[in-house]
């Protein structure tokens, strides 16, 4: 199931907009509800105090007082009419509306509601109100009044109601417009992520070309993006192209030596040989043979130095001490540097402690002091010294005073099948793959390696490992 | 026919050198490295270059650009460990008559060898005739008015080299710079004595003379 931006931010600004028109709808509501009650309320104290003033003192000496009917104000809603009672403060009644019935009375407050014969009507009940008559008042007749009066709320409903559609009915004119506004300007706004796509999947192994629309680029929003796209590219790209090397110089190095035992063989096969003639050849033959499998164990072990390195095998690791697999290294090359009449200097701190596997720091000690030792004239010294660098990190260096390495150069030694001098290789026997795998297993103990060279003054190889506690 | 192989991987150089040889009777000169490669180019008349692509100092299609450059237009067939289309197509473009890809089969080599060597001297195929004269390049056997006829092998070498120029005037000089690596002295009364040789064993049962000198130029094979 797909989430779409577009989908998202129209249904968030539908729901808010709808929420929005709610809210407007209710609260005009309410404010129209509440304005018409005031208004009736006070109509409502108007009438009530206009009916009391009916009420007369009886031009007899009785207790009954006089209510003159024929000046009842006319009821607002014909249908409906108002309804009202007076009575006397001594509970006599003074008058009544023809359609009086008494509704509910609350304990307190003068207004209230309550429905009659399926109208909702409003009262107000009024005590004490004193009877307004110039005349003096007997002294039996009561001089205060109870009023009660109710008008209909039928019309109030109605128009709070009237007011409550037309509201809705422009929140939702209004909402269609926005709705239409926020497609356009969502398609508008998205447009540049389509074009930015549409370049993104133009990308292949043989097209690299990227090229960031130029409206994308110039998006906040975007423009981060089309960076990182840029750059994940590049990337992908070298390290595709590096890959791509290093197929077809691997299958270089594996052909070529097929090639050598392929030709000797048929050319062995060409015409009878005398049995000297087969031996010498099959010799040599085995010599490529061998040739052939140390070259293929050199690939399996950078392959698997780079497996490591990219911690696709996790290991349990014992701490070890560096200086222990230097000397087991330079044993390894004595033989080498006596016939090419190299001293080895060895200097260590003691107890340099790193955690790995003994056999892997040797290869690249071995590895290094190879070349430190091929590349040095003959007589020179090779210096290995081990300590510790700012703490917490182990570091190595070979140092020797050979050829040393062009600066253009150095940035490539630690390429895979990199040869210094290629004429040269044939005769040493490298394949150009012992820097490549002492870096890559330097990296899967997460250390790193350097090289620092002077043409004529020597190199220096540096590793450095994480220490252990 | 005299071959130049320029190949790093001196045994492989060696086995395709030994094998041009023994079975096509050509002399071949080895370079290790494409700047020795160019120079032998330049300073010798190759009827073939067998050229590697990766090579130390002077890569190979670089050669094989200073070559064409320099009019030198000796077939060359590419040897590469690279089979991909851009890289075929490359040197293909830079001047290259063929490419065979690394391990490749001897046999092949030397078929592909024998073809660039007769296409470049204008020859289509491996059946050489001139007159009754019939020479199989292929199995390397001479015949006469269906008789065939024995020859040691610089005999044959002398007469193939003729038989691929017919009706040309081919010096002494050009005959010995075709027929022997760099490594032999070169004597040019040797020459002499193999044409002896070979007049005599043509003309067996037959009056008319098919090699003929012209003196202080060189000799013509035609009937």
């Amino acid at each position: 199931m797909t989430h779409s931006i577009r989908q998202r931010l129209m249904s968030t600004m539908l729901v808010s907009q709808a929420a929005l028109a709610v809210g407007l709808v209710l609260t005009g509501v309410f404010y129209t509800h509440r304005q018409l009650l005031a208004s009736l309320d006070s109509s409502l104290q108007g009438r009530a105090m206009s009916v009391a003033a009916l009420v007369r003192y009886p031009e007899d000496n009785s207790s009954t007082l006089v209510f003159e009917s024929d000046w009842v104000p006319l009821p607002t809603d014909p249908k409906h009419p108002d309804l009202y009672e007076i009575r006397a403060s001594n509970g006599a009644v003074v008058a009544r509306s023809p359609n009086w019935r008494r509704p509910p009375l609350r304990d307190h407050g003068h207004y209230g509601e309550f429905s009659f014969a399926g109208v909702p009507y409003r009262y107000l009940h009024l005590e004490n109100v004193p009877v307004l008559d110039r005349e003096e008042s007997p002294a039996n007749a009561p001089s205060a009044l109870d009023v009660l009066y109710a008008s209909p709320m039928i019309e109030i409903r109605e128009q709070v109601w009237t007011a409550g559609a037309y509201i809705a009915l422009a929140s939702i004119i209004l909402l269609g417009a926005t709705v239409w506004m926020t497609i356009w300007a969502l398609r508008r706004g998205l447009a540049p992520l389509q074009q930015l796509a549409n370049q993104a999947s133009l990308i292949s192994a043989q097209q690299w070309n990227f090229h960031a629309p130029a409206e994308a680029q110039q998006l906040a929003e975007l423009a981060p993006l089309t960076d990182a796209m840029q750059m994940m590219i590049d990337r992908l790209r070298q390290s595709f192209m590096q890959q791509r090397e290093f197929l077809g110089n691997a299958a270089h190095e594996l052909k070529t030596p097929v090639a050598v035992l392929k030709s000797t063989i048929q050319s062995l096969l060409q015409r009878p040989r005398t049995p000297d003639e087969y031996q010498a050849r099959l010799a040599q033959t085995l010599e490529d043979v061998e040739r052939l499998e140390k070259l293929l164990r050199w690939m399996l072990r950078l392959a698997r130095a780079e497996q490591w390195a990219y911690g696709t095998l996790q290991r349990n690791l014992e701490s070890i001490d560096v200086a222990a697999t230097c000397q087991s290294a330079i044993d390894a090359m004595r033989s080498l540097a006596t016939a090419r009449h190299t001293m080895i200097d060895f200097e260590a701190e003691s107890r340099v402690i790193s955690r790995a596997d003994p056999e892997d720091l040797e290869l690249i000690w071995v590895n290094l002091l190879e070349n430190a030792v091929r590349y040095s004239p003959e007589g020179s010294t090779v210096k290995v010294e081990v300590g510790r660098n700012g703490g917490n990190r182990a570091q190595v260096v070979v140092a020797d005073q050979g050829i040393g390495i062009a600066k253009e150069e150095l940035a490539h030694i630690f390429e895979r099948f990199h040869r210094g001098d290629p004429s040269r290789n044939r005769e040493t026997g490298g394949f150009g793959l012992g820097l490549a795998i002492a870096k890559a297993l330097v990296e899967a103990y997460g250390g790193t390696i350097t090289a620092d060279s002077e043409v004529g003054r020597g190199t220096r190889m540096i590793v450095e490992l994480p220490l252990s506690t | 026919m005299r071959v130049l192989m320029v190949e790093d991987e001196l045994r492989l150089a060696e086995n395709v050198a030994r094998s041009l040889e023994e079975a096509a009777g050509y002399a071949v000169d080895i370079a290790n490295d494409g700047e020795e490669g160019l120079f032998l180019a330049e300073s010798n008349p190759y009827d073939l270059i067998l050229l590697d692509l990766m090579l130390p100092r002077l890569p190979g299609v670089d050669v094989l650009k200073r070559l064409r450059q320099q009019k030198i237009y000796a077939p060359v067939l590419v040897l590469t460990a690279r089979d991909e289309k851009e890289s075929i197509i490359e040197v293909l473009n830079a001047g290259a008559d063929d490419y065979l890809t690394k391990p490749f089969d001897l046999g092949e080599l030397l078929a592909r060898a024998k073809a660039l060597i007769r296409r470049g001297k204008g020859q289509s195929s491996p059946l050489l005739r001139v007159g009754d004269l019939q020479i199989n390049t292929v199995n390397r056997t001479v015949e006469r008015g269906g008789r065939s006829i024995q020859l040691t092998a610089m005999e044959y070498r002398v007469l193939e080299y003729l038989a691929h120029r017919p009706r040309a005037v081919v010096s002494k000089t050009e005959l010995l710079e075709h027929l022997y690596d760099y490594n032999w002295e070169k004597f040019s009364n040797v020459i002499e004595v193999y044409i002896s040789g070979l007049r005599r064993k043509l003309n067996e049962g037959s009056s008319a003379q098919l090699i003929h000198t012209l003196r202080g130029q060189g000799y013509i094979l035609q009937d």
